[in-house]
């Protein structure tokens, strides 16, 4: 049997681990030997792709432009791509559920379809599509290390995640070509990395804060077997918010226009979670952010980064208490506790943890790696090599029916052991009638319009009856990866009914399936056509976008380097009536380079002028 | 009973969770006595019922069948659907007693859910001190919660009671008692039960998560 891979597709990091012997093994980079690959992606308007460290490099000139934020490239940036960080916070969700903090990061095609597709320049792209980016990734440095086809995968997923951001991952796996065998819960993947099977018997709660989600989960350990009691948490609470936080203090008081930059944004992110991290070894630092014209230099005490932190520690607290409740234990009653996640590094979350269960949480592995290494041990259960081990997860959220009154009756409730399945008979209203329609809901509130709707389906046909005689027993299964199934039967002649369901949220499989053929028939069409086309483009790009600027910044342009670019263009203007792609690309990426500081001066005069109309303001 | 047949080996056989010739699932329909292999009886120890359930449950789950044929597999989720499903309604008592009335054709019907006559009283005061929680002025509500926490201790009692109760009707039931009687008796029970929890959860409510 072919091996099966661990991934840990997250919001921050992914990575991806196999089982070497016993033990759970991180694959790092061949190239770098990083293990942890940045789950960032850079899609460029022409179609090439970068992930991790290279998608973070072309971070500051490529972006979608949001509305009033000042040009910072030289080619047009409708065109250009984008850098897209944290696709999780997005997956399997529909427009109106997505968080308002994330809806400016992006611009989007279509907010209120069943999916969010991101624009990017004449395309779109949904979050399973970019997310396979990243699977695709993590596949090409597996498969470069162990010199094998990766083919099949465990993909672990934040415990709290609902059907529909199950599906969607499972959905990202088959895009980049990955048979998905099981999706693992992450607390749960967690301790299965540290190995407490080992422990005879105990209550485990396992406390993972990652960069955009918070899970808790409490197990009850007994003979390898692992089962989950209650599990609770919050999708989009994680480090990612402090950063936020903390870079809105590090830009206060700056024009508006400057904090709405792409670009010094991205900068002060990247040194607001820097200064985050250095925070956890000493008790003061200093972030210093860079602009044109202005250095900002502010100190932050890890006492001022507690106080940002602690009402986001306090709701993770508040949802392990609820989780504590569901299982019918008290704090004290939890044996082990686990960290997970690299917002556990920071002493306040340690010491609060310690504070709410009594006792010193486990640390020992390191906390980004630890939910690979439990996927791969998950995969090494699959193929059979850990038969010691098994999962008893749950459902996280309760999953019910549409009523009369809009009413949720609730089929599985929150907290059962999947798989699980529950059957429930369906008749007609009224006589005659050839279907009956079922609307499937998840979430634990009393109303179908407070629920999440998950899906809904169609009965029938069914042959004409008086009202109520019909019967058809409708069976809904959760599997094992958390994920509904609904199969329908005649009560009285046995006949199976098919059911099509359809999801409210994500892709349909037909839509899926289409992604794919998609990616298949580019391949199979002309691709050296398709490559000078591209080519083409991003020389009229640049030479437009050159164009323009150069009449509108003449001042910013010294005589000796406006004679360079005036030379490289017209070689580009040349190439580009032949064929010869590799020229027009090497001449593009030329004048790219020869340009790069008059687009540097540009942008850093369009942020000194805000700079400085502040300042003439503030006098 | 029909006869299974086995998704891996094809054989025929009485229905069972696991093929009892080459070890795989059989997704066959069980009650959830049946299911775990136990007789239908109603008293039942926890720790015995937990141990069949993991035995069980290691050696149907779908981790093991990953490789196999989709058939298999199938069987696999069925069969651990329908293990989940028969641990989760035994192992709690009230759920194996309204389990036990469905085995037999009967139901609790919403108008089963009566006051119990010897609780009558300490409900009444409890509904009236609930109703007078509600509209309570801050200054007023300490007082009045120190007293709802003390109606509170009374209900947990009742309720303690009335699963002794269940335990004891449990007995009967396994002593061969007249079925006829010993339904009504569980009927009534499990009615007084379902009625002090919703009143205790009312109560909870009221007094929000400190109490719990």
């Amino acid at each position: 049997m072919a091996s099966i891979y661990g991934i840990d597709l997250g919001t921050t990091n992914s990575l991806i681990a196999v089982m070497d012997g016993a033990h759970p093994k991180v694959i790092p980079d061949p190239v770098t030997g990083d293990k942890l690959l940045p789950s960032v992606v850079a899609l460029m308007a022409d179609g090439r792709v970068a992930t991790g460290k290279a998608a973070i490099e072309l971070e500051p000139s490529l972006n979608v432009e949001r509305e009033g934020a000042i040009s910072p490239a030289v080619v047009n940036p409708e065109a250009a791509g984008a850098v897209i960080r944290s696709v999780k916070r997005y997956m399997g969700l529909g427009g109106d559920e997505i968080a308002p903090e994330d809806r400016h990061r992006y611009t989007f095609t279509d907010f209120s379809g069943p999916v969010v597709r991101f624009q990017i320049g004449q395309r779109s792209f949904t979050p399973p599509q970019i997310s396979a980016e990243i699977l695709k990734a993590l596949k090409a440095r597996a498969e470069a290390v162990a010199g094998e086809a990766v083919e099949k995968a465990v993909i672990t997923v934040p415990a709290y995640f609902n059907d529909g951001q199950r599906q969607a991952t499972k959905d990202a796996g088959r895009l980049a070509g990955l048979e998905v065998v099981r999706l693992v819960n992450e607390p749960t993947a967690a301790s299965l990395a540290y190995g407490l099977h080992k422990m005879a018997a105990g209550k485990v709660a396992v406390y993972d804060f990652g960069g955009g989600t918070f899970d808790i989960s409490v197990l009850n350990l007994k003979e390898g077997i692992f089962e989950v009691l209650a599990t609770n948490g919050d999708t989009h609470l994680g480090g990612d918010d402090i950063d936020v936080a903390l870079v809105n203090l590090l830009l206060e008081g700056l024009p508006e226009e400057v904090k709405r930059d792409r670009r010094v944004w991205n900068s002060a992110r990247h040194i607001a979670e820097e200064g985050k991290k250095r925070l956890s070894g000493v008790a003061e630092t200093t972030l210093k952010l860079n602009l044109p014209g202005r250095e900002i230099e502010r100190s932050l005490t890890r006492a001022q980064l507690e106080e940002i932190a602690a009402p986001l520690v306090a709701r993770t607290l508040e949802c392990c208490g609820r989780a504590l409740k569901d299982a019918g234990l008290e704090a004290g009653q939890i044996d082990a506790v686990v960290l997970v996640g690299g917002s556990t590094r920071m002493p306040l979350v340690r010491q609060k943890v310690a504070e709410f269960f009594g006792r010193d949480p486990l640390c020992s592995l390191d906390p980004d790696l630890v939910v690979a290494m439990g996927a791969a041990v998950q995969a090494g259960v699959l193929m059979g090599s850990q038969s010691d081990v098994l999962l008893l997860d749950v459902v996280p959220l309760s999953l019910g029916i549409e009523t009369m009154g809009g009413v949720m009756e609730r089929l599985v409730h929150r907290n059962t052991t999947v798989p699980t399945s529950v059957t429930e008979l369906f008749t007609t209203a009224v006589d005659n009638q050839t279907h009956v329609d079922v609307h499937v809901l998840q979430g634990e509130r009393e109303f179908a319009r407070d629920c999440r709707s998950l899906a809904r389906f169609k009965l029938g046909p069914i042959a004409p009856q008086p009202a109520g005689v019909p019967r058809i027993e409708v069976t809904f299964l959760i599997d094992a990866n958390g994920i509904l199934n609904v199969t329908a039967r005649d009560q009285r002649t046995g006949h199976e009914h098919s059911v099509d369901v359809k999801p409210s949220y994500g892709l349909t499989d037909e839509e899926v399936e289409r992604m794919l053929e998609d990616a298949l028939d580019q391949g199979e069409a002309d691709i050296n056509q398709r490559l000078l086309i591209q080519v083409r483009n991003a020389a009229d790009e640049i030479l437009s976008a050159l164009d323009k600027q150069l009449k509108e910044f003449p001042e910013l342009v010294d005589p000796e380097e406006k004679s360079f670019i005036d030379v490289i263009a017209g070689s580009l203007r040349a190439a580009r009536k032949g064929e010869d792609r590799e020229m027009i690309g090497n001449l593009v990426e030329q004048l790219n380079i020869v340009s790069a500081p008059f687009a540097q001066r540009i942008m850093d005069q369009a942020i000194k002028e805000a700079l400085e109309k502040r300042n003439v303001d503030e006098v | 009973m029909d006869k299974a047949q086995c998704p891996a080996c094809a054989r025929l056989q009485e229905p069972r969770l696991i093929c009892s010739f080459c070890g795989a699932p059989l997704a066959a329909e069980l009650d959830c006595f049946a299911a775990l292999g136990l007789p239908q009886r109603l008293t039942l120890d926890p720790a015995q019922l937990e141990h069949l359930y993991h035995d069980l449950g290691r050696r149907l789950h779908p981790d093991r069948f990953a490789n196999q044929p989709a058939a298999v597999q199938a069987a696999s989720l069925k069969s651990t659907a329908l293990l989940t499903r028969a641990f989760r309604t035994l192992r709690e008592p009230v759920s194996r007693g309204l389990y036990w009335l469905e085995l037999r054709g009967e139901k609790l019907s919403a108008d089963n859910k009566q006051v119990p006559p010897t609780l009558v009283e300490l409900i009444f005061e409890l509904q009236e001190a609930l109703a007078e929680l509600r509209t309570a002025a801050p200054a007023e509500r300490d007082g009045l919660v120190a007293a709802m926490r003390q109606r509170r201790q009374e209900l947990t009692e009742a309720l303690a009671g009335a699963l002794r109760e269940l335990t004891a009707n449990f007995a009967r039931w396994d002593e061969g008692g007249d079925p006829v009687h010993l339904t009504r008796e569980l009927k009534e029970i499990l009615s007084h039960i379902a009625y002090l929890r919703s009143v205790l959860r009312d109560v909870d409510r009221e007094l929000g998560d400190g109490t719990i």
